[in-house]
This record gives structure tokens, sequence and C-alpha cells, in this order.
């Protein structure tokens, strides 16, 4: 039995426990008390949410055998995703303070407090853990400093409900086997998780969450692993690092779309067409590449020295060469698909908000960069081009499909750069835009072979290889320089400036070492291998966890003195007097202040909301609330012209005593 | 030129193998075979991995407030499986000198039960004459557990166990009577059979001899598994596990089995 803000401590290998109380003594009057269970975890163990996930058991707490004490409501900080041997589950880890909304039986009288927890922690194994909490609390007053500002920081992690929220629940939809959940927020969304309730006979697998390239819409969708026909009330908590939301979207009938990454929104026709114009424009530009022209050139010559051809055998010579273009970028597209499809199976995340994808992104532009400017090459090995070039010169339809294969294949030293981009960028698109990119880069790339068929004189046409070629190649090296550096400045945006600063670092060395001559056969692989994997393994474990966002109030702060002044002006006062660790003054706040109709009435020009913060002394506040024979929080009073003493609420708000008390308290007029 | 482009593709190579290195190499690094001797049960000794599991009082189940009748059912258990220990772990598993026995003990609500579950019914299947599985239930959390752990053991005497766990992967036990009718139905088994054998002494005993095996080897969680005369707690790798099986092939796991 300890008479102190805390109890003693349980342990064993596995966890550390103990009953924390932000009060010291039961202040007069005072019918809250503000606990904490804080549990610390050993390395590796996991402690579970009040919904465990696929398995587990949440945290219990019975209070037989306590004095004093009318109800007990433990507030659930926002979960964190464990994912261990392909099973969800929802936790915590390393230390969590679960708050404790604790209501008195007879306000300002002592308390027993006998808390049996039953706890089940897991790592590798489970084990069960039964264990008696007792913290006697007598009547006094004083504040525990060091509990205060523990449970303030989990308080803070407890989602927020929908009114208060920066995070709007949107819809939630059942069908084909998933939950499809979509949420919306004025602050982007930088590492979002969703975490849905629907009761024990409900379990999800992992979810696939996407956000627009804005960051402010929020689509995902969780395969269900175990459903009834009968859909229970769903309930939906959104976090996304510090912030979270619980809130109970309707259910609504249309599955929602997924976002497209790359543009703010889906892309509509226009969008697409513009896409595949850029696409096309670079397929044609392909063509005067260095390497390419020759293939071009052979193609030709071989068409001349069969000059007896029946011209529609040179015309369906020609198209089925653009076809041989268009199947390689058909091959292409369909690579991908299938790696999308495996990504979003294994759970990549191929998205512009991933540091890993990013960078392995921006290594990729760079390094094509400067190929591009010449500064190394990357090449076939020539066996594969002289086989390539060997096979292309059979007769035939066949050997005219093959050739257009291959003009594409044997392109990829100089196109590889652009093909590439096209790729890691169509990762992250839809599977329409990934066919309609590549098609129109085949088309562009296969635009010659079409006119040679359509008006074989075009020939003429044709450029001379010369200087000017170079000229195109450093324009499209700079394109690609421009890409890359924006997409550094978004993963600066995502991990953070060090982040950032390391990645380039590494792939100026990568370039580097690319380009100088080591001593050793196999040093310069070593050495550029060694910085690739390293700046793959950096952004993964240097990125720190999003920081806090502030959110806009509409309260003023409390200023005593100002009280009669707006009285006599004829407004209402609503003094708020409040503390981050006081789990009361966050319940009704959640519940009845940050609420319709509450909220809209607190914005009304007719009343000023006044908030005072006593999270840290302050002896202005300690003796207003004397002043009205108060020595704890919450404290909650409305004055008005009708009520220039006040109207003191109870410390349990509800809207209705709220909205009575402002009528109250109004002019009569302004009821 | 072509020394170039050699090294170009060697280059692409490096780098996948090393970042496909970065993320597997530690699970390969070699374990070793650590074996500390028990005092009790004599004979018997316990695989030590990186991870402690030691400091906990060994494990009692919850929320268990015994009356006067439980603990002197318990006191009966823990009497009769000391007695045989072998039989109690392994009893009805037809084993042979080079046929291990493992004892797997489970609970429904333990995350890392349904991998070692299902590890063990293909390693069984795949190995069908060098290891046998003898399925032991531990429910540790009250009530739910408890119906769940008989369900299993039923389900169990109709050669359905390993069903019945990768059904439980997919959705909760519910203990209702829609529910465990359901369940038949998906297994395959008798309905009116499992309902009637949940209720049945045998299996009530058999629960009681596993939790009594518990408290003998100090569990102190699930899963925990008994290779032959080896005692494992918590997580193992498939290749530990064969090593372990290869090691009392070669010494002789039967020694353990004689009256104590």
């Amino acid at each position: 039995m300890s008479v102190a803000a805390s109890t003693d401590t349980y342990e064993n290998t596995a966890i550390s426990a103990r009953l924390i109380s932000v009060e010291n003594g039961v202040a007069t009057n005072s019918g809250t008390l503000s606990l904490g269970l804080d549990i610390k975890l050993a390395e590796g163990w996991k402690a579970y949410w009040r919904s465990p996930g696929e398995v587990g058991l949440p945290p219990e707490i019975s209070w037989d055998g306590s004095t004093n004490l009318a109800t007990a409501q433990i507030l659930w900080p926002a979960p964190e995703r464990f994912t261990a041997f392909g099973i969800e589950n929802f936790g915590y880890n390393k230390r969590v303070v679960l708050p404790i909304q604790a209501v008195l039986e007879t306000a300002g009288q002592a308390v027993e407090l006998q808390a049996g927890v039953t706890l089940l922690t897991c790592s590798t194994v489970c084990v069960p853990h039964d264990f008696n909490l007792a913290l006697t609390i007598p009547a006094g007053a004083g504040i525990d400093a060091a509990s205060a500002a523990l449970i303030s920081e989990f308080a803070e992690r407890v989602p927020l409900g929908p009114d208060a929220a920066d995070i709007e629940v949107e819809t939630a939809v059942i069908a084909d086997g998933a939950l499809y959940v979509t949420a919306r927020s004025a602050n982007a969304f930088v590492n979002p998780d969703v975490f849905p309730e629907m009761g024990p006979t409900f379990t999800f697998g992992k979810p696939d969450i996407r956000t627009n390239s804005a960051g402010t819409e929020l689509w995902a969708k969780l395969p269900l692993l175990a459903s009834e026909e009968q859909l229970p009330l769903l309930q939906v908590t959104v976090t996304d690092g510090s912030r979270a939301v619980t809130a109970m979207p309707e259910w609504s009938n249309t599955v929602p779309d997924a976002p497209f990454e790359l543009v703010a929104n889906l892309p509509d026709l226009a969008q697409i067409l513009a896409i595949a114009a850029f696409a096309f424009l670079g397929g044609l530009i392909l063509n005067v590449m260095p390497c390419v022209l020759p293939v071009l050139s052979i193609k030709l010559t071989s068409v001349l020295n069969h000059g007896d051809k029946p011209s529609h055998e040179v015309r369906n010579g020609f198209l089925m060469s653009a076809l041989g273009v268009l199947v390689f970028m058909w091959v292409l597209s369909a690579g991908i698909l299938v790696l999308q499809s495996v990504g979003i199976t294994v759970g990549w995340g191929l998205q512009f908000q991933n540091p890993v994808f990013l960078t392995i992104m921006f290594l990729v532009l760079t390094v094509f960069a400067a190929n591009l400017f010449g500064i190394f090459e990357i090449s076939l090995p020539s066996g594969l081009q002289s086989r390539l070039a060997r096979s292309s010169v059979r007769d035939g339809y066949i050997g005219d499909f093959a050739t257009g294969a291959f003009a594409a294949v044997l392109a990829t030293p100089c196109s590889a750069p652009f093909l590439g981009t096209a790729v890691a960028f169509a990762l992250s698109g839809r599977p329409i835009d990934v066919i309609i990119v590549f098609t129109a880069l085949g088309l562009g790339l296969s635009l010659p072979y079409l006119l040679f068929a359509w008006k074989p004189g075009m020939v003429r046409l044709l450029p001379k290889p010369g200087r000017w070629m170079l000229v195109v190649k450093w324009v499209l090296a700079g394109l690609l320089a421009g890409t890359a550096i924006w997409l550094l400045w978004v993963l600066m945006g995502v991990s953070g400036v060090r982040v950032a600063v390391s990645v380039l670092v590494l792939a100026v060395l990568f370039v580097l070492f690319a380009t100088i001559q080591l001593p050793g056969r196999y040093t310069r692989t070593a050495a550029l291998a060694a910085v690739a994997v390293l700046s793959l393994a950096l952004p993964g474990t240097l990125t720190p966890p999003p920081t806090i966002k502030e959110i806009g109030q509409d309260w003023v702060t409390f200023d005593r003195s100002e009280i009669p002044r707006l009285i006599s002006q004829g407004q209402t006062v609503f003094v708020d007097v409040t503390a981050d660790w006081c789990l009361t003054c966050k319940a009704n706040k959640t519940l009845v202040l940050d609420r319709v109709p509450v909220v809209d009435r607190l914005r009304d020009e007719k009343v000023v909301a006044m908030q005072a913060d006593w999270t840290r002394p302050n002896p202005d506040i300690s003796r207003y609330l004397e002043a009205h024979n108060r020595f704890g929080i919450p404290f909650n009073i409305v004055y008005g012209p009708n009520a220039p003493d006040g109207i003191i609420l109870s410390e349990v708000l509800t809207s209705d005593a709220v909205l009575n008390a402002l009528d109250a308290a109004a002019l009569a007029t302004d009821k | 030129m072509d020394t170039k482009k050699r090294s170009t593709l060697l280059t692409i190579g490096a780098i996948l193998a090393g970042y496909t290195a970065l993320r597997t190499v530690p699970s390969l690094l070699p374990e070793r075979l650590e074996l500390v001797p028990l005092d009790t049960p004599i004979g018997f000794r316990k695989y030590v991995a990186g991870e402690t599991s030691g400091g906990f009082d060994p494990f009692v189940g919850l929320g268990n407030v015994d009356s006067a009748e439980a603990t002197a059912r318990k006191a009966a258990a823990l009497k009769r499986v000391s007695e045989d220990i072998c039989g109690a772990l392994y009893g009805g598993l037809e084993t042979t000198a080079s046929k291990i026995p493992m004892a797997s003990f489970s609970d429904y609500y333990c995350p890392f039960c349904r991998v070692q579950t299902k590890r063990l019914a293909d390693m069984s299947q795949e190995m069908d004459d060098e290891v046998v599985v003898a399925w032991h239930e531990l429910p540790l959390l009250g009530d739910s557990s408890n119906l769940a752990a008989k369900a299993a053991l039923a389900a169990k005497r109709q050669g359905a166990y390993v069903a019945f766990h990768e059904r439980l992967m997919k959705s909760p036990f519910q203990a209702t009577p829609e529910y465990l009718r359901r369940l038949s139905d998906d297994l395959g088994v008798d309905g009116t059979q499992l309902v009637a054998d949940m209720e049945s002494a045998e299996i009530a005993q058999e629960l009681e001899n596993s939790a009594a095996l518990a408290r003998v080897f100090a569990f102190v969680g699930t899963p925990a598994l008994v290779i032959g005369r080896t005692v494992v707690q918590g997580q193992i790798s498939d290749k530990m596990i064969g090593q372990i099986v290869e090691l009392e092939r070669e010494e002789g796991w039967g020694v353990v089995c004689v009256s104590v």
C-alpha cells in the first residue's frame, strides 16, 4: 500500500508497471482524478490496444475493492501497427501510459484504489501478467509534476473526436472482401495509418494506404480476413505521426477510387492526353540519339538494297518494324504491371512519400543524367549487340519485326535514361496510365517507320547525324538533372535535410567512382555497390518521425481583468480553466466544447471563449480558482450581463448545461 | 570498351546483390546450439537462445481463483504427469529410436503460436519418418481461451487439429453453438461429436495434464516446444529444430523416459 502519486512497481523481464496519479491529494470539492497506468516494455515486447488486431488481448483493469471510486475510464493512446510473422497487431512498445479518468463517489474525500491488471505481452513468446496495484490518495492538495507531465504526454496521443481533429474521416464501404476508408485533412498526411474496429468477429489484413500528391486526401483499402453477414457499427482511428482521430464514418455505397500519386486528382482526359503527348515526343526524340539513328540507317540500307521488292512489301515491312517497337514497349509495361501487383502484395510503398523509393529514383536519375552528360557510359555487352544485329538481317516480315524490336533494345544505352525514368514514374501510376504512356513512347519511337510506310520518299527528310545530336543529348541530360533535383527536394520534405544531404553526397560519390580509374579490377564495382547500398539503407534508418502540427484555436488567453469590461459591452464570456494533464478537461473539450452545437455558439460574435492554461503553476489562475472556492480543475464558468458574478458549471460538462448557462447569462434580447 | 560494358552490368549486379544481402544476411548468420541441463525434470535440458525468457514467475494462467477442488485436481494432475513425463508429453505417439517426438504447447491468443503450429505441421508432413508432433493446448487467458482450447482438442480427436488452427488464423473463435456448428462443417468433422468431446472428462484431463507439464517445465508462456528431451521456449528457427532433432537421434532421447 503506497501513499504517494505512484504505486510500487510490478516488475519482471518483460514489463515494469505502476499506477500513477497527477493529484497527490483529493482537493476540496474535487470529484475527479487523473490517473495513469504506466507500462514500460522491455526490448521486443509488445502490449495491445483496445482492439488488438488479428490476435492478442487488450489490457484490462478491475477496480474491485476500491473505495470512493464511482467510475474509471481508460483513454487509449493511438496505437502502433506491428506486423510480425505476417500477422497484423495494434498496440504499444517501449513505453505506454494509459490515462485513466476516475470519477469519485464523494468529492473531496480520500480514495483507495485497487487496480487488478491483467495484461498480455508478446515477443516471440506470449506471457500473461496478472498483478495488483494499490494506491491511496488522501484528502488534501498538491500536484505531482512528473506524473502530470507523463500523463499529459500520453493523453496528447489519445485520438481526438471528429469535431476537434483536423482529420476528417469521410466514407467507409465494404466491397469485394475489403474495407475502403477515405479521409481528408487540410494539413497534409505524412505517415498515415488506419485502424478500423468492428468488433471481435471482423479482422483485417495489411492495409494499402495511399494519399494524393498534395497529401490532403487519404484512401485506404484493408482486406477483410474475417467478417459476418451483419455489419456492426464501424469505428475508425486514423493516425498520422503525433495526431490521430477516432470517428464513426457513415457507410457509403460507392467504392472510392484510389488517388493517382503523380497529380493532385485523378487525371482527366486532357491530362492523360498531355502525358501521352509528352511520351510521344520523348519517343520521337529518342530517334536522334547517337545509338538509335544507326539502327534506323541499317534498316533503311537493307530496304534500299532490296530495291526490287514490290512497294506493298516494303510498306508492310516498315509496319512490322513499327509493331516490333510497340511490342517491346508493351512487354516493358507488362513488366511494370507485374512489378506493381507484386509490389502491392509485398507492400512496397511505391509512392512519392516513401524515402527509399525516392532515394532509388534520385540515384537512377543522377546516374542517367551523368551518363548523358558523357561523364561515363552505360552500354550493352558487345556480344549481345552483335547477336542482335546478326539476327536482325533475317529476311521477311519476321526479320522486319525483329528489326523494330531490336531497334528498341539496341537503343537502350541511349534511351535507358528515359525509359528508366518513365518506368520508375509509371511504377507509382495506375495501370491505364502505364499502358498509355508506353504505347505513346513506342509510337514516337516508331514514327519514322510509320512515315516511311506511308511515304517511302520521306527517307530524304531524315536528318544527317552530326554535332547537333550532342546538343539534344545535353538538353535531355539537363531535364533529367532537373527532375533529380526536384526529387531531392521532395525527399528533403519527407525525410529532412540530413537524409537529403547524405543521399546527395552519396550520389556524387557514386558518379565520381564511376568516372575515375580506380586501382584493381573489381574495386570500382565494389565501391559503386557499397555507395548505392549505403544510400538505400540510409533513408529508412534516418527518417525522423513526423512532427506535431499546431492547430488553430478559437480561444483567447485568459485575462481576469478583461471579464468585467467585456460584460459591460454586452458580451457573454465563457471561461475554461484547463491543463494538459487533466483528463476530465480533455474529455469535456472533446465531447462538449469542440463539438457542434457548443463550438458554433462559442464562435458567436457575442460570445468570448477564454482559456486559462494551468498545465504549469500559475498564481493568477490559482487565486482565481480560490476566489470561487475551487482547488481543482476542470473549472468552467459563464459570465454575462445577466450573470456578472458568473454561473459555475459542473466538472463534467454537457452540451445542454453549457448552452443553458450561455443563454441565462446573455441579455434577454440575445436569446 | 568491352571491359567497360562488362563492368556496367557487374556494377548493377553488385548493387542488387549488396542490397539483397543487407536485407537477408542478418537472418543467415549461424546460430549456436547452446543447451543447459535442467534441474527438474532430470535428464531434460533447455535450449538457450540469444533472447532470454528467464526472470518470470512460471506461468500459471490468468484469472484463476482456485477453489479447493480445483487445487486438488491440479495437484493430482501434477502427480500424474510427474510419474510419467514422457507419457504425458508424447502419449499416443508412435515413436521409434529414429523418429523424434515433439510436444507443441500453444494458445489461441498468441500470434507466434500460429506460426509455430503451421511450421511444425509442415515439418511433420515433410519428414514424417523423422519427427512426429503431439499437440498440447495451454490456454492462457480466461474463458474464451479455454473454450478455443477445448474445441481444438475436440477437433484433434477427429484428426483436424491443424485444420482447426488454420481456420482460427482467418476468423476469430466465438464461443457460440452456431459458430461451432459452422466450424465443424468447414473442417469436415462431426459437429455433435465435437461439442460432446469438448465437454468430455478426457479433454478436461488433457488440459489439466498440459497445464501440469507447463508447471513441471516452468514454461513462462506460449508457444513452448519440447523436442525429445530438449525444452524450447519461444522462437526457434527451422534449421535449429532440425539440428536438435539430429542431436536427439544421435544421443537417443529415450533415456529420459524411465519412471522418475
